[in-house]
């Protein structure tokens, strides 16, 4: 690990947008944030937002070619991006990575993107409105593992930049840089405990996973919160660590040659048809058990042992986006008071 | 990647729901998401708005216009279409007058191409002959708002919802309909106001409350009449309002006076406590707000049942204020619009009267051409005329009458009938396949304009991606069409320039600009010079009319009782998965995936009783046709009820719906008929109805 100080945030970017492209949160007129690239020319401040969709997209594509068969030979799907950085990316969807890196370890077009990628990881130092990272152990500040460079808003405008492994140092090489005294370590930590302090209440999240897990929770609560569930894959889709998808063969008949196109798609478990088999014997036709299914995946302890840590990183995309009004917060909260 | 966000709105229903189009630098539409600070979805969409990237992208897009011959489609020249649409219309007015053409626009188009298509009828083509599809969804809704209060559209806002202490959701469906809506209902219930729900099925939002009112079809007149009964006995009706705001009141209390909910009982299903109790709720709440859907409209007592909700609304004083009203669910996005645009026979844009000579005076001196002064025939009236060789040419856009209109056989056959059938469409419907011409329209993503949701909300759709081949909005193929006759009264630059001069003579629109509508997040009319930030609340001072009306309006029996031969009542309902005909939402894996291709929903009692079994193959059969399909059991619907969605060619509902119709707007009986079912052999897969058809 290299600690440095960063006097002045735009020549990072002007050195990372010589060797990468470079993509980062910004917010439109409508106060709406989301990933956008960024050029020499347009290059616009560093924000601690969350971005309302995720990043997982730009490693798990929302839909992707994965195979196609012109009639005589398969062809080669896999990606090529150019190297690109995700400049400025927070802790709790960097967590989300970790765990999405876990799943698609052995998926070749996951990784193909996911190898060419740079992770620079933005520490939060006041809470968001709906999160609750601290409770999941997935922030507020950047986890060293998860990202390749770290950085820290220090006052005056003033950063601390943090390289976690060779692929930072790589990276930065070339930047003229200050190396810093290892006690602004100390004051990042301060920083990020005070942060951590000013987080909501969040007893009711962690009774709701001992209860769930302590199999309190009866197949009737879940079947009353499910007619809640119109089914419309907003959690799911928002979700950083979702990762369900589907396939489909798209057929596309010319005169000549027949072209047949393997393609995956984002799925939703929350789908009836989801888990239905041809035979229509569904294990999961009930609504309660696919909200169960759901929020198991996000607090059960068989996934926790899994992958060493929850499926919810605790962003809070959820809440905002549940039509039903059964996201995160008001689920824990309905297993806590009733269930 | 993602290169661009542009902002939009859903084009699925009529909440509005505000949306985002990702486009790569290529100018291919990804994905969407949620407009995260929209005035209605704050962040959320249902499964139809996550999944528009798929009904866009699809791969059944129409790309180039195609003419029919014999049996086959073949590409031709936009020129060529144009042409020979030109000619053979003009070459039918000749011959048999302008009342033998005309227009059905399209209730998903925009407000731009919705004027567009009424002013191409009544100035190039010179006929009143324009309708859209809410003659079978909403019309009542019209036609009995009109005479009780003074305007047919939703009198509060979505906002409301989150301000009042008691929801009353009379035969609507809004979590699978108008999915963000329901939501509202949810998420304001679990805050603790009351819910009320009357309807004949067990709806997902009667599930959440014990007040469930399941009155048997067709009988709300009665029911709501035995509400009025108490109110007014009891004395808790608003003695205040009824006086300052209203007119006749004395002849309603001695209308209801004997309807007890007792005498009610053996009609409605439900019993007189039940309606006791709900009277006292809702006169008692300090703000009340009733929603209604197609469970109200979708009789033959359709506009009667209408003007007895503005009654019970009324007579306690829940109108013109917050968290209160008499709001109608309209299902396609842009209904109010179609109808604010004067896409009807009877009306100009802004509902004014097309037989006032004044209204027809301005019309023509705006146009700089004479409009007629003839009356125009409703979209049923031109299928009907059709029939009897009356009426010989119909362009019509964006619907598909063919799946969705009541008696299909009888559709089918009117629109062969025609010399001139023109169909604008995305994607082949069923009806596009009866064209003689078929024209590749521009989806919503690929175009500018606006839509009103249900709240009268006009909102600025803007296009994101280039038109798909040579698809094309329907204003500019008007005008182009327009032209090509011969006439330069369609003359526009750009959508915005549609939208000014349809503003300058629609009264409601009066103040509104493209700017003012995008800086507000859009407007509700309305908007005029007097009100230049919109409305939320309608009638708050005084109704249009003055005072407004208690209409005394009778229980009137559904028009098909059960018999021996048909033993069961049929009600059509939808599924939040798909919308209207499904020729858009059925193009997604994920959405086609949820339901098999048409099912029938029976409670597990009737079930047995005719040897059936879950997912078995059945037929059902009407007076008027056969359909095959699948049986869902569904505790939802009672015991002699069984409900069909009508998204579906494959299995289509209004093979067997009834056409008895409202009297004062037409409108079909949809929500009832009398039916058989039977099981099918256990192995046969249920026939399609083009299979029945072709007799295979
Ligand atoms: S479950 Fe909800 S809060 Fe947790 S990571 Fe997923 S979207 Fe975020
Ligand atoms: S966001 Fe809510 S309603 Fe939508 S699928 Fe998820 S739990 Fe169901
Ligand atoms: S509720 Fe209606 S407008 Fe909103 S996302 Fe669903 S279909 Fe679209």
């Amino acid at each position: 690990m290299e600690i440095y100080h960063l006097d002045d945030l735009s020549l990072l970017q002007q050195h990372l947008l010589a060797q990468y492209q470079l993509y980062q949160v910004v917010k439109n007129d409508d106060k709406q944030c989301s990933w956008q690239q960024q050029t020499k020319e347009r290059n616009e401040p560093l924000i601690a937002e969350l971005p309302q969709s995720s990043a997982k997209d730009f490693f798990f594509a929302e839909h992707e070619n994965l195979l196609i068969f012109n009639g005589e030979y398969f062809q080669e799907t896999l990606p090529t991006p150019a190297p690109f950085v995700l400049f400025g990316i927070l802790s709790c969807d960097l967590t989300a990575i970790s765990y999405q890196d876990q799943f698609f370890k052995d998926d070749p077009y996951y990784q193909a993107r996911r190898q060419q990628c740079l992770l620079v990881g933005l520490d939060c130092i006041k809470p968001c409105q709906q999160g609750f990272c601290p409770t999941v152990d997935a922030g507020p500040g950047v986890r060293e593992h998860t990202a390749d460079i770290i950085l820290h808003p220090l006052e005056n405008h003033q950063w601390l930049l943090i390289s976690t492994n060779d692929k930072g140092t790589e990276a930065i090489k070339g930047l003229s840089l200050k190396t810093c005294h290892w006690h602004f370590l100390t004051q990042r930590d301060l920083t990020l405990h005070q942060c951590e302090q000013e987080f909501t209440d969040d007893s009711d999240i962690t009774q709701a996973i001992d209860k769930l897990n302590n199999g309190e929770v009866s197949d009737s609560f879940w079947q009353q919160l499910a007619v809640q569930c119109l089914g419309c894959s907003g959690c799911t889709t928002l979700c950083p660590t979702c990762s369900c998808y589907g396939t489909r063969s798209i057929t596309d008949e010319s005169e000549d040659k027949k072209v047949i196109t393997q393609q995956r798609f984002w799925d939703s478990c929350l789908y009836e048809g989801f888990q239905r088999e041809a035979s229509f014997h569904n294990p999961s036709a009930e609504a309660g058990k696919r909200v169960q299914r759901f929020w198991q995946h996000k607090f059960g302890n068989e996934f926790f042992a899994e992958f060493n840590r929850h499926g919810c990183v605790g962003c809070g995309r959820c809440e905002q986006t549940c039509p039903g009004v059964i996201g995160v917060h008001s689920v824990m909260k309905r297993i806590n008071n009733n269930a | 990647m993602c290169a661009d966000l542009v902002k939009t709105i859903c084009p699925f229903c009529g909440v509005g729901c505000g949306i985002c189009l990702k486009v790569d630098e290529q100018g291919q539409l990804l994905s969407v998401e949620p407009q995260q600070n929209h005035p209605i979805s704050q962040g959320k969409l249902c499964d139809k708005g996550w999944s528009t990237a798929y009904a866009i992208n699809s791969d059944q897009r129409l790309t180039q216009p195609l003419k029919r011959i014999n049996k086959s489609f073949y590409p031709i020249s936009w020129q060529e279409a144009l042409t020979t649409i030109a000619d053979e219309l003009t070459a039918i007015i000749d011959e048999s007058g302008s009342q033998a053409v005309g227009v059905i626009s399209s209730a998903r188009a925009s407000n731009e191409d919705n004027y567009a298509a009424q002013k191409f009828a009544r100035a190039v083509l010179k006929t009143n002959n324009i309708d859209h599809c809410a003659r079978i969804c909403h019309s009542p809704t019209v036609a009995g708002l009109k005479q009780s209060l003074g305007s047919g559209a939703m009198t509060n806002s979505a906002k409301d919802i989150l301000e009042t202490d008691l929801m009353l959701v009379f035969g609507a469906d809004p979590t699978e309909n108008h999915s963000i809506l329901g939501g509202h209902i949810m998420q304001a219930h679990a805050q603790g106001t009351e819910l009320i729900v009357v309807d004949p099925r067990v709806t997902r939002l009667a599930k959440l409350t014990p007040m469930h009112l399941q009155l048997k079809l067709g009988s709300n007149i009665a029911l709501i009449n035995a509400l009025l009964h108490v109110i007014i006995k009891e004395q808790w009706f608003d003695q205040r309002f009824v006086e300052s705001r209203t007119q006749g009141f004395e002849q309603l209390a001695k209308h209801v006076k004997d309807i007890t909910p007792e005498s009610v009982e053996s009609t409605t299903g439900v019993s007189a406590e039940l309606i006791r109790t709900t009277a006292r709720a809702y006169s008692h709440a300090k703000r009340a707000m009733i929603f209604y859907g197609m469970g109200i409209t979708q009789y033959v007592s359709g506009t009667n049942n209408v003007i007895s909700l503005a009654n019970l609304a009324l007579t306690c004083g829940h109108i013109g204020k917050a968290g209160t009203g008499v709001n109608p669910l309209r299902g396609q996005n842009n209904v109010q619009g179609a109808c604010d645009m004067g896409c009807l026979p009877n009306v100009y844009p802004g509902y004014q009267a097309v037989a006032e000579l004044e209204n027809q005076e301005k019309f023509s001196k705006a146009w700089g051409t004479k409009v007629t002064q003839q009356a125009g025939l409703t979209s049923l009236g031109m299928t009907k005329a059709a029939q009897s060789g009356d009426f010989r040419a119909l362009l019509l856009f964006g619907e598909d009458p063919v799946v969705t209109d009541p008696d299909q056989n009888h559709v089918q056959s009117s629109l062969k009938n025609l010399d001139l059938f023109v169909v604008a469409e995305l994607t082949m419907t069923e009806t596009a396949k009866l064209a003689d011409i078929i024209l590749p329209a521009a989806s919503f993503a690929e175009k500018d304009g606006t839509f009103t949701n249900c709240e009268r909300r006009v909102q600025k759709v803007n296009q994101a991606i280039a038109p798909l081949g040579e698809a094309k909005g329907d204003w500019q193929w008007l005008q182009a069409l327009a032209k090509e006759m011969g006439s330069k009264l369609l003359n526009w630059q750009s959508s915005e320039d549609v939208f000014n001069e349809m503003a300058a003579l629609t009264p409601p629109y009066q103040a509104m600009t493209y700017q003012k509508i995008t800086d507000n997040s859009g407007l509700q009319w309305p908007c005029t010079n007097e009100t230049p930030n919109g409305t939320t609340i309608l009638h708050q001072q005084s109704f249009p009319i003055g005072r407004a009306r208690f209409i005394c309006v009778n229980q009137v029996d559904i028009d098909e009782s059960t018999d021996d031969n048909y033993p069961l009542l049929l009600t059509t309902n939808r599924l939040h998965f798909h919308y209207g005909c499904g020729s858009m939402t059925r193009n997604s894996p994920l959405l086609e995936r949820e339901t098999p291709p048409g099912v029938l929903f029976i409670n597990p009692i009737d079930a047995k009783a005719l040897n059936i079994n879950h997912q078995a193959p059945v037929s059902i059969k009407s007076r008027r046709g056969y359909v095959e399909t699948r049986a869902m059991f569904s505790d939802d619907v009672p015991v002699g009820l069984v409900s069909m969605p009508y998204h579906f060619k494959e299995a289509p509902s209004n093979q067997l719906t009834n056409t008895a119709q409202d009297p004062v707007t037409k409108m079909p009986e949809l929500k009832a008929c009398a039916v058989v079912v039977a099981a099918l052999a256990k192995d046969q897969v249920p026939k399609t109805i083009q299979q029945l058809q072709e007799g295979k």
